[in-house]
């Protein structure tokens, strides 16, 4: 099944979106713009129109284009409401046979959902070529306030543009989807929509992840040109006074004015003044004329007042059809682009008495909203897969105490990470993966979750041995780490149970006993290893002194026979201070007898099987922290 | 991989074990589809990055035609004007430089995917009559379109052109 995208169908603006790894997107027009102007025409040449084109051609062909469709869906022609848009639109509306209302384009009548469906054609066609796939279930939004043959009508158009309504859903429901409301228990939302052309206030009951609207109010012909209009008109009468000339005479340089109303509306959102200029915007007999008008917020905010204002009734109203308080209203959702505008959100802050949410961009929450609902109808069929993040960050200790991260913190799991290390000393026998969890840098400040030691590696210079670490963490975040001596193929690895799911305190006390154990362990291997390197060096020792003893002086032969009779000695009882000590004895005293014989043979190689294995290797530094501390360590390669 | 799946069937029953393996296919080619379209839109992004700058240094640069438009025929001539003209080129020759190019509006078949009607006025239908402010494009992609006014089929008659058109024609 392919998947679902969401559609907010708006009166003058329409927008797709789809769910992508598990967040909703906007989907572009094929013109690369994220608003499609819900718009369509039929040109002179019978050619069809939709968005953009279609509103650029407006102006030469208002007749045959139709724009505000959704104001004439699914109702009757005798409806007011059609009887007044009727006057405002230069496009014919007509009577069907059965008293629903039509328009006419290119010379044929059209109903609502048929226009509507062109509108909804590109926006799918253009997701389809945006996607590269078929685009056939959609969730498409309606106001609240929609009576059943409204929503009927919608969803006819969706089914002529060749989409399966999967679902007709509130815009407020929507919105509510898009600030991710449904995660909560209960509350009472308000949702204050001031879009470009309409006003829209709807107050929800929201409960186990379901929405019902308790009220709905607004004003259909309230919004953001509105805005734009008083700015314009502002500027054209500051401008006559000024120049003595009335730009509303003049087409080109109207437009001009409205473009700069328009962009300085947008800057005064962040800015707290800004210049209206617009050189050469006409001439008289005297010569050209030039706009030079600063408009600041607290001007542009007395223009607007009214309007802002006149929002506030339905809100008003919503509450009192509800039976609620403003009290009594959880969450203020701010939608649609005109709430951008600071006066907006201070009156809906006084009147609801609470600072409403702005997070989501107000233009796309309901088509991001609608994608949502898509996702979770889809999900019927997909399964809810939750995935976790790690949050905290997965390494090993390196060289120095550093900790070196090989999966950082917030990484979306399932998940895995290699990375090639090498040892610190020459001829390191064996390294210890110190498996640690947290953010600071010495790997000692960090939590430790486990450790293990990969040995078996042949003699090599530091550096040499290539030890790959992966760790990989499930989808239930239980960790793996792996040492793999790429030379061998020699592999050691560790389980880690993740903390997910456990309480904070069975984390910490995991965590205590892990560190508890991991010091027993350390101890239990330190004294093995001790044996071991004692051993190890004895049997170097005998060795040496086998193939060159009759090098090595008299008294240094009888030295060394101590130093191992001692070495072999230590060895029989549990005292491994004392076997490190002799360790490091005869480590030294073998050191002499390379000194003795090259002495004896100047310019000869060195022997074979000489003391340096055993000085070394891991044992001889447990005796001192420092090095106790590097044989663990890796090297970065 | 296949032993693997044998192994999830085994354990879980055919039906879930599909259902799973259903998804996780899904989840794969969503994953390599939106790398797809990552990479697309990363090299979009990189062509299309100064859209933006571009789009308010371009009404600097309208100014500047207006103001060429406009020049009274006494100052025209001067070699302080011919400094502000090669200031004018510079910024035009710089704009085009990032790819930035000229919509051809005047005279043109009204075309609404390069152009924007703002007004009809006589003369041949269909046909730009009038370019209000130019149209641009970067990369090809339109990012500006020609504001223009479009014949109506009316004879030109000296009294029926629009108030619009005559503070143009003032200065040129």
């Amino acid at each position: 099944m392919a998947r679902a995208v969401g559609i907010d169908l708006g009166t003058t603006f329409s927008l797709i979106a789809t769910m992508q790894g598990g967040d909703p997107v906007i989907i572009p027009t094929s013109e690369g713009e994220r608003l499609l102007p819900s718009v369509v025409a039929v040109s002179k040449t019978g050619e069809r129109l939709v968005g953009w084109l279609a509103k650029r051609q407006a102006v030469t062909n208002p007749e045959n284009t139709i724009f505000s469709i959704k104001r004439l869906m699914g109702r009757k022609f005798k409806d007011p409401s059609v009887q007044f848009d009727m006057k405002k639109v230069p496009y014919k509306i007509t009577e069907a046979p059965n008293g629903d209302c039509k328009v006419v384009m290119g010379g044929k009548e059209y109903s609502p959902p048929e226009i509507s469906a062109m509108i909804l054609q590109k926006l799918k066609t253009d997701a389809e070529a945006y996607l590269g796939e078929k685009v056939t279930d959609a969730v498409i939004t309606v106001p609240a306030y929609f009576n059943d043959s409204q929503r009927q009508a919608t969803k006819d158009a969706g089914a002529i543009a060749g989409l399966n309504v999967i679902r007709i859903i509130n815009e407020p429901t929507a919105s509510s989807l898009a600030y991710g409301l449904d995660k909560k228990k209960e509350a009472i939302v308000a949702v204050y929509d001031l879009g470009g052309g309409t006003f829209d206030v709807s107050v929800l009951e929201m409960g186990e992840g379901t929405f019902q609207v308790k009220s709905t109010s607004g004003d259909t012909h309230l919004g953001g040109d509105d805005f734009d209009q008083r700015i314009l008109d502002w500027l054209c009468d500051e401008f006559k006074k000024q120049a003595g000339i009335d730009l509303r005479q003049d087409k080109m340089a109207l437009q001009r004015v409205r473009d700069a109303a328009e962009k300085a509306k947008r800057e005064l959102s962040t800015m707290q003044q800004t210049e209206i200029s617009l050189p050469y915007i006409t001439a008289d007999a005297s010569g050209p004329k030039h706009m030079n008008i600063v408009l600041n917020r607290s001007k542009m905010e007395q223009l607007v007042m009214e309007l802002v204002d006149r929002s506030i009734g339905p809100c008003r109203q919503a509450l009192q059809d509800a039976g609620l308080t403003p009290a009594q209203i959880n969450e203020v959702l701010l939608v649609g682009g005109q709430t951008r505008t600071p006066l907006v959100q201070t009156k809906v802050t006084e009147f609801f008495g609470q600072e409403p949410k702005k997070t989501v961009n107000p233009d796309e929450a309901v088509a991001l909203g609608a994608a949502i609902q898509g996702g979770v109808l889809k999900g019927e069929v997909r399964e809810v897969l939750l995935l976790d993040v790690t949050p905290l960050t997965l390494g090993i200790e390196t060289l120095g105490g550093v900790a070196t991260p090989l999966i950082p913190r917030n990484t979306t799991i399932p998940t895995s990470k290699s990375q090639v290390f090498s040892t610190a000393a020459d001829s390191q026998p064996s390294v210890e993966v110190h498996v640690i969890q947290g953010e600071r840098p010495m790997a000692g400040d960090n939590k430790t979750l486990g450790r293990f030691i990969l040995d078996g590696i042949l003699p090599a210079p530091r550096g040499m041995p290539q030890i790959e670490v992966a760790f990989d963490i499930d989808a239930n975040g239980i960790l793996s780490v792996s040492a793999k001596d790429k030379g061998t193929g020699r592999e050691q690895k560790i389980t880690i149970t993740a903390s997910s799911g456990l309480s904070k305190e069975e984390v910490e006390k995991m965590t205590r006993d892990a560190e508890a154990h991991a010091a027993d362990d350390t101890r239990k291997k330190e004294e093995i290893e001790a044996r071991n390197t004692a051993d190890n060096l004895v049997y170097q020792a005998e060795k040496v002194m086998r193939e060159h003893g009759d090098k090595v002086p008299a008294d240094l032969k009888q030295q060394i026979e101590g130093k191992i009779a001692a070495v072999r000695s230590a060895l029989q009882g549990q005292d491994a201070a004392y076997i490190r000590r002799t360790v490091q004895e005869l480590t030294e005293t073998m050191q002499k007898i390379g000194a003795s014989v090259y002495q004896q043979q100047p310019g000869a190689p060195p022997p074979g099987g000489q003391a340096p294995p055993g000085a070394e290797g891991p044992g001889p530094g447990k005796g001192k922290p420092d090095e106790g501390t590097v044989e663990g360590e890796f090297r970065e390669v | 991989m296949e032993e693997d799946r044998q192994e999830v069937t085994a354990e879980l029953g055919a039906p879930d074990a599909q259902r799973y393996l259903d998804n996780w296919r899904r989840a794969e080619a969503d994953f390599e589809n939106y790398k797809k379209r990552i990479e697309l839109e990363r090299a979009e992004t990189a062509r299309f990055a100064s859209t933006t700058l571009i789009l308010n240094i371009l009404p600097v640069l309208d100014d500047l035609d207006r103001a060429f438009k406009s020049i009274p025929e006494k100052l025209a001539h001067l070699t302080w004007a011919d400094g502000i003209r090669l200031i004018h080129r510079k910024l035009q020759a710089t704009l085009e430089a990032q790819g930035v190019t000229e919509i051809k509006a005047l005279g043109e078949t009204f075309d609404p995917s390069i152009h924007e009607a703002v007004g009809q006025t006589a003369g041949e239908e269909g046909k730009v009559i009038e370019e209000a402010q130019k149209g641009y494009r970067l990369h090809g992609r339109v990012i500006r379109p020609a504001f223009v006014i479009v014949g109506n089929g009316e004879r030109p008659e000296r009294n029926e052109t629009e108030s619009a058109t005559d503070s143009h024609d003032s200065g040129g």
